[in-house]
């Protein structure tokens, strides 16, 4: 039988470093963060659901939102001339071990897990979380709003701005403090 | 939501956050004249404070702002993942160890009777609660500015912030202070510094948390 091979983030570094694209999206560049969020998501949820396997796969996926919602709203604690992973390990493990904790399971995450992967589970992957859901009811109409366009609708910042009537530079500041509230109520959800 | 949905959302907030040294910057000023404002209304400088400034009693002032550069330097790094501490930590156990040594040296010379009669000074008291008191507002603009950053290790985090509130706090109070034995300095600062580290470490889980 021909076994899957080992995937982790050091097989990323073929593509992008993952360095580049940080920088990148730090001088304001969308797509090259698109493309990091892309490359460290699937790693990312296989060690959440490793390690969360009693939460079931949208359990995970709400973990797994709170790592990526860590990332982002850290992402000014990693220093430009550091290397990306061992940033992003400590990110990740930290806000791992705290949202199972939080959701009563104490888990122990070893850096292989991320540094190897894992086998993938079988089966169709639902990438649909919950707590998102609950946290975009609790927040202003139009920030919510602003939130799912970008999300859902796949909108740039031109269209949302055109379709709500605001300047762009208004939506992005929008866009920017409702994800800082979301990371603050999703904070609270899980204490 | 979808987690796709998410990174479509979160990849399209590309405004920068500011730093934590940056927070620092905004909020240590801030704390930083409160605390020198109520010491003028309830404390006072020293009536030989020029005197002092001039003579060895000055190290009181500034020996507290060394530890605040190094308990700042560490907190930094407390506070940036991936970032090595190990240096710092070392620069400030090894400041605290050179202290002791200077006051062991002391005690060596007086004996225990000397340190108690060094220490039976109603200012000891005042000491003691001074220098928490006037570290209060430096520690809440610590925490404000450190939990912007992620703490990997609050509780220690919390404590190297309530060293930066300890020191500076006791360099202001030293402009009141008039007792200028290391019999009595040493002792009596370590312990009101150690105290606001301590109030600092228990806030730390709390405070630093994200």
């Amino acid at each position: 039988m021909k076994r899957e091979p080992k995937r982790g983030l050091n097989s990323l570094a073929d593509t992008d470093a993952l360095e580049d694209l940080m920088r990148a999206a730090n001088r304001g560049d969308s797509a090259a963060y698109h493309r990091l969020f892309t490359a460290i998501t699937p790693v990312l949820r296989k060690v959440v659901r490793a390690r969360g396997a009693a939460l079931g796969h949208a359990g995970c996926e709400d973990v797994l939102q709170d790592v990526l919602l860590a990332i982002h709203s850290k992402r000014h604690t990693w220093r430009e001339d550091a290397p990306l992973r061992p940033w992003l390990y400590a990110i990740a493990r930290h806000k791992v071990v705290d949202a199972f904790r939080a959701r009563g399971r104490h888990v122990a995450v070893s850096i292989d897990d991320f540094a190897e992967g894992l086998p993938a589970t079988a089966g169709p992957d639902p990438m649909e979380g919950r707590d998102m859901d609950k946290v975009l009811g609790q927040l202003e109409p139009r920030a919510a709003e602003i939130v799912r366009a970008f999300g859902l609708n796949g909108e740039t910042t031109a269209e949302t701005a055109a379709r709500l009537d605001m300047s762009e530079g208004a939506v992005r500041v929008a866009l920017h403090r409702a994800l800082k509230s979301i990371a603050r109520l999703r904070e609270r959800m899980i204490e | 939501m979808k987690t796709e949905d998410l990174i479509m959302a979160l990849s399209a907030d590309t405004l920068p956050r500011k730093s934590v040294v940056q927070q620092l910057g905004r909020a240590m000023p801030v704390a930083i004249l409160i605390s020198i404002a109520a010491f003028f209304a309830f404390w006072g400088p020293r009536p030989d404070i020029w005197a002092a400034l001039g003579s060895a009693a000055v190290l009181k002032t500034v020996l507290p702002l060394c530890l605040v550069v190094l308990a700042a330097a560490l907190a930094q790094s407390l506070t940036h993942p991936g970032a090595r501490h190990d240096i710092r930590s070392a620069a400030l156990g090894l400041s605290v160890v050179l202290v002791l040594g200077v006051f062991g040296a002391a005690l060596l010379n007086a004996g225990g009777a000397g340190l108690i009669a060094a220490l039976s000074t109603p200012s000891l008291l005042t000491c003691l609660l001074s220098i928490p008191v006037l570290g209060l507002p430096v520690l809440a603009a610590a925490f404000w500015a450190l939990s912007s950053g992620a703490a990997l290790r609050p509780r220690l985090t919390g404590a190297v912030a309530g060293l930066i509130a300890g020191g500076l706090a006791a360099s202001v109070y030293s402009l009141y202070c008039d007792k200028d034995m290391i019999l009595f300095v040493v002792p009596a600062y370590f312990a009101a510094i150690a105290s606001i580290s301590v109030i600092g470490a228990l806030l730390g889980p709390r405070l630093l948390k994200w």
